[in-house]
Parts: C-alpha cells; sequence; structure tokens
C-alpha cells in the first residue's frame, strides 16, 4: 500500500510530465479524480496482452 | 386536425403533413409556439432560430402544395445538438470557449437533413464539449427533465432528449461518444440511437473524440429514428470513417417483428451487478419476455473481457485532451471546472496506457464478434438508474458509474438503440437498450419496434403542467 505522501508525490511528477500547469483547485479536483481512477488504471496495467490484441487487424 | 402537435411523435406529424392535414408552417408555429412557453424552465435550447424554420416551412409548403414531397421529412420541424453545424447560426458547443462561433458551411449531415426537407428549429443545449457536467445556471445550462423538472436528463445530448421529449421539436440529433444519446434517451423516455461507426458522417460537427464519436436520433418512435438515420446515414467525402459505409433500408424492415431472432442477453456484466436498480432491471426482465413471446430466443452470454471496458475507453479519450490543450492552455478560464478537470486527467495517461487500451480494445471487439456470430443481437437493461436529481451527480469524478451500459459499444463501433420499456413508481422512464453487428442498424431497430408496437411506453408524455420551478 503505497503512503499517500507517495501518491501525492507520483501524481505531482505525473503531472510534470505531462505538462500540466494547475491552479491550486483544479490541482485538488484532479487529484482526487485521479485516485478514484487508479482501480481502472491499474486494472489496465495489469491485464497481460496477447499476440492477437492487435488493433487495426 | 384537432391534435396537438407537440403531442404527436415524428411519425404522425410526417403523415399529417403529407396528408396536407397540417401544414409545416402549423407545425413549426406550435413548436415555436411550445418553446416561448416552456422553455425558460426546461432550457432545452441554445438557438432558436425561427425565421430560418418558417422560411424552410413556407417553402417545403409551397413545394408540397405543387405535388412534390421530397419524403417524410419534408416539412417536419426537428433540432440539432448544439455541435452540429448549421451555415451562419451560432455553434456554441455548450462552451464560453465557442459563444460566438459561427460555422459558415452546413455539416454535411445538417446538409442532408436541408435536402430531405426537414426544418431546422435550432440548436439544442448539451453539456460542455460533450463531456462537462450537467448544470442548472450559468450561460449555458444543460436542461431539465420534462418527467420531473427537479432531475437531469443525463447527457451530453441533454437539450435533445429535453426538447424531442417535451414536444418542442419532432425530432433531434445528438452524439455519443460515451453514451450521450442513449443516456439522455433512457432518462427521458425516448428511442435513442447510436449508428455504426462509419454510417454518419462526422464532418461538421465538433469532435470530442474521434474514434468513439457518433451522431444518431433522438425521438420518440422508432419510426422516427429509421426514417433521421435514413436521412442522415451514407459515405462522405469529407469524412474517411464513413468510407466503408453500408446503408440499409431502415424503415422497411421495421414490422418484420422478433419471430426466429437470436437475442444475447448479457447477464453477468449487465443485469447481475450492484449498480442496477431494481425497477430498471425488473422493467428490464419484464421486456425481454416480451421479447420471448414475439417469437425471439434468448439465451444467456458473456464476454469476460467487458469487464476491461472502462479501464480502457479513459485512455483513448486522451483524444479529446490533444483536441482542446492548445485552447486549454491558453484560456483555461473559459472551461467549466468539471470539464476542465476531465479532460486534463486524460493527459495523464503514458503512450503506453493508451496503446495497451487499444490492444484490449480490439480483444473485447473479438470476444463480442464471436457471440454476434451466434446471436443477431445482444440485450441489456438501457442504463443502470433512471434519472438523478441535480444535487445527486457528484461534482468531482471522470466518469459517471452508469457509463459501463454505453461506453463499451462506443469503443467497439456496433449499433446501439435504447427503448422505453417502463416507468418507476415515481414516474421516471427506463429503457432496454439492443446492440447489433457493425453496419445491421435495420435489426437492432427491427428489434426495438418489435418490443415498441406491443407495448405502449413510448404513447405516455410528460405533463406540461409539471413544468414549473
Amino acid at each position: 500500500m503505497k503512503s499517500s505522501d507517495n501518491r501525492r508525490a507520483q501524481f505531482d511528477a505525473e503531472c510534470r510530465t505531462a505538462g500540466l500547469t494547475l491552479g491550486a483547485r483544479d490541482a485538488e479536483l484532479l487529484y482526487a479524480m485521479w485516485l478514484e481512477w487508479q482501480p481502472e488504471r491499474d486494472r489496465l496495467r495489469a491485464a497481460a496482452p496477447v499476440p492477437e490484441d492487435e488493433p487495426w487487424r | 386536425m384537432a391534435v396537438s402537435v407537440p403531442d404527436l411523435d415524428l411519425h404522425a406529424v410526417s403523415d399529417g403533413i403529407g396528408r396536407r392535414e397540417i401544414s409545416s408552417v402549423q407545425a413549426t408555429e406550435a413548436y415555436l409556439g411550445r418553446i416561448a412557453e416552456h422553455d425558460s424552465v426546461l432550457r432545452s435550447y441554445i438557438t432558436v432560430t425561427a425565421d430560418m424554420a418558417l422560411a424552410q416551412a413556407k417553402e417545403a409548403d409551397a413545394e408540397i402544395a405543387r405535388g412534390r414531397r421530397r419524403g417524410p421529412l419534408h416539412g417536419v420541424p426537428i433540432a440539432l445538438k448544439d455541435l452540429i453545424a448549421v451555415a451562419g447560426v451560432k455553434m456554441t458547443s455548450g462552451s464560453r470557449v465557442l459563444a460566438d462561433h459561427v460555422p459558415r458551411r452546413d455539416a454535411f449531415i445538417t446538409w442532408r437533413l436541408k435536402d430531405a426537407g426537414a426544418v431546422l428549429l435550432g440548436k439544442l443545449a448539451m453539456h460542455e464539449f460533450a463531456f462537462g457536467r450537467p448544470v442548472t445556471d450559468g450561460a449555458f445550462p444543460t436542461g431539465r427533465n420534462p418527467w420531473d423538472v427537479r432531475r437531469a436528463p443525463a447527457g451530453s445530448s441533454s437539450g435533445s432528449a429535453v426538447a424531442a421529449a417535451a414536444g418542442l421539436c419532432a425530432g433531434a440529433l445528438g452524439s455519443d461518444t460515451g453514451g450521450s444519446i442513449r443516456g439522455p434517451a433512457a432518462m427521458t423516455g425516448l428511442v435513442g440511437h447510436k449508428p455504426t461507426y462509419g454510417l454518419v458522417s462526422r464532418s461538421g460537427v465538433l469532435p470530442l473524440s474521434w474514434s468513439l464519436d457518433h451522431v444518431g436520433p433522438m425521438t420518440r418512435g422508432v419510426w422516427d429514428s429509421a426514417v433521421l438515420l435514413q436521412a442522415i446515414a451514407g459515405a462522405d467525402p469529407d469524412d474517411t470513417s464513413t468510407r466503408g459505409a453500408t446503408t440499409q433500408d431502415y424503415v422497411g424492415r421495421l414490422e418484420d417483428g422478433a419471430r426466429g431472432l437470436r437475442l444475447g442477453l448479457l447477464k453477468r456484466y449487465y443485469v447481475d451487478v450492484p449498480g442496477l436498480n431494481d425497477e430498471v432491471r425488473g422493467a428490464a426482465l419484464t421486456a425481454f419476455d416480451v421479447l420471448r413471446k414475439e417469437g425471439a430466443t434468448i439465451d444467456d452470454v458473456d464476454a469476460p473481457s467487458l469487464d476491461l471496458a472502462m479501464a480502457v475507453w479513459a485512455p483513448i479519450m486522451s483524444e479529446a485532451y490533444e483536441y482542446h490543450a492548445d485552447t486549454l492552455r491558453a484560456t483555461p478560464e473559459k472551461f467549466g471546472e468539471g470539464l476542465r478537470t476531465r479532460i486534463y486527467l486524460t493527459a495523464l495517461f503514458t503512450a503506453q496506457d493508451v496503446q495497451r487500451a487499444q490492444r484490449l480494445r480490439a480483444r473485447i471487439g473479438r470476444e463480442v464478434d464471436a457471440l454476434l456470430s451466434h446471436v443477431d443481437a445482444l440485450i441489456f437493461p438501457g442504463q443502470a438508474t433512471p434519472a438523478l436529481r441535480f444535487e445527486e451527480f457528484p461534482s468531482t469524478g471522470f466518469a459517471p458509474a452508469s457509463i459501463r451500459y454505453t461506453a463499451p459499444w462506443n469503443l467497439l463501433g456496433l449499433p446501439a438503440v435504447v427503448v422505453p420499456s417502463g416507468f418507476t413508481r415515481e414516474g421516471l422512464p427506463v429503457s432496454i437498450q439492443i446492440v447489433g453487428r457493425r453496419f445491421d442498424d435495420a435489426t437492432v431497430l427491427r428489434i426495438a419496434r418489435a418490443y415498441e408496437r406491443v407495448t405502449d411506453w413510448h404513447r405516455r408524455r410528460p405533463d406540461p403542467t409539471r413544468w414549473r420551478l
């Protein structure tokens, strides 16, 4: 389980990587949304594609 | 003709004009009167094009009087979501960003509707850029549900749903990227049809997410949607996604019934889930029994990868970030807070996330195609819940939980229609959904009609005396 400090640091790093410059309120709202969406993102990253999983085939 | 035009469905308005029992001008004036009387509460229109509509209606009446009726839409007053371009008419997409934007050219589908002789009453309210939240105030309120004005009609084609359900037009077009036709149609007791991806041109339609966007009809009846689809479907050189568009006769097979059709009920993913409202579930299961009695066979089916659909949909929505990024950087204050943060979230997916989503999208498609090689269509409840009160919508969150009922079918581009299947004890409409094979929109409409013609949910109208705040 990641600590909330680690999660916040990860979120801030992702925002920097994406080039987002956010006001304080936007940052808080986006952080809440980002946290809420983590289970889906984890599900995506945990799903192992197989060779047949090829778009445009 | 001693009837109230706004109480009719598009079919009856069309027949009345065709038989010259009502004129197009009379019909247009009836809708304009209804808009003037009620839209200060319902807030379904952003722009009412009264002068243009009356001019088109006069032209239609003159042409019909000369014995030339172009088709079933000739003289019929309809309205368009405010992201579909009409030359010379303001198109805001429900956003301050485009508050003064006036397109110079018609969208391809606008041109098609004009060519069919339809009368354009105006441009309809919507959630900001088709991805914002429901709002009751500000420059662009998103509309109130005519079945209970304290409730939202859902979105993003909120104004299209409100106007069509409340009789402020004979039918409307909306757009659907994750459920924006089918959700509002389900919440307001309408038929809402998301056509096959690539069947209806999007040129001149403001994008949200290119590979997920669809444009389609929202109407009181199935015939109405079939006629609108017939007018707008087909290849457009300016939208390469329509290059392979295969059109069908959407009206001709509507009365073929359900006998002999094989339907697959996606029970595990859509029915046996805790988020499904009991009354929606009960009405849907009863509706499926009706289809059985009409001669369809129904078997439970499953596509296990649907569990990944929402995880896959979100990174692909980063197409919206690419579209809006420059404007967001330059004038973030012009975007609503809810929309702004939703778009920002899509920027946080990595390149690998997006490409993995595309691979898993292909997997879901493979599984669903396999199902559709054994059944003619998939069926399930139209939405998770009936319409929510405005205050019940969370002020944060990327997408409502109910989007699982609709967004997977945007990922796959398959035709999907919702059709009214009852009312809750509180008098709110509920629906079932039917999904078919690619470019077989005629079959989903046929199944919807097979249900509609032996039920009377589509005949109910919301009570205008309750449209007060």
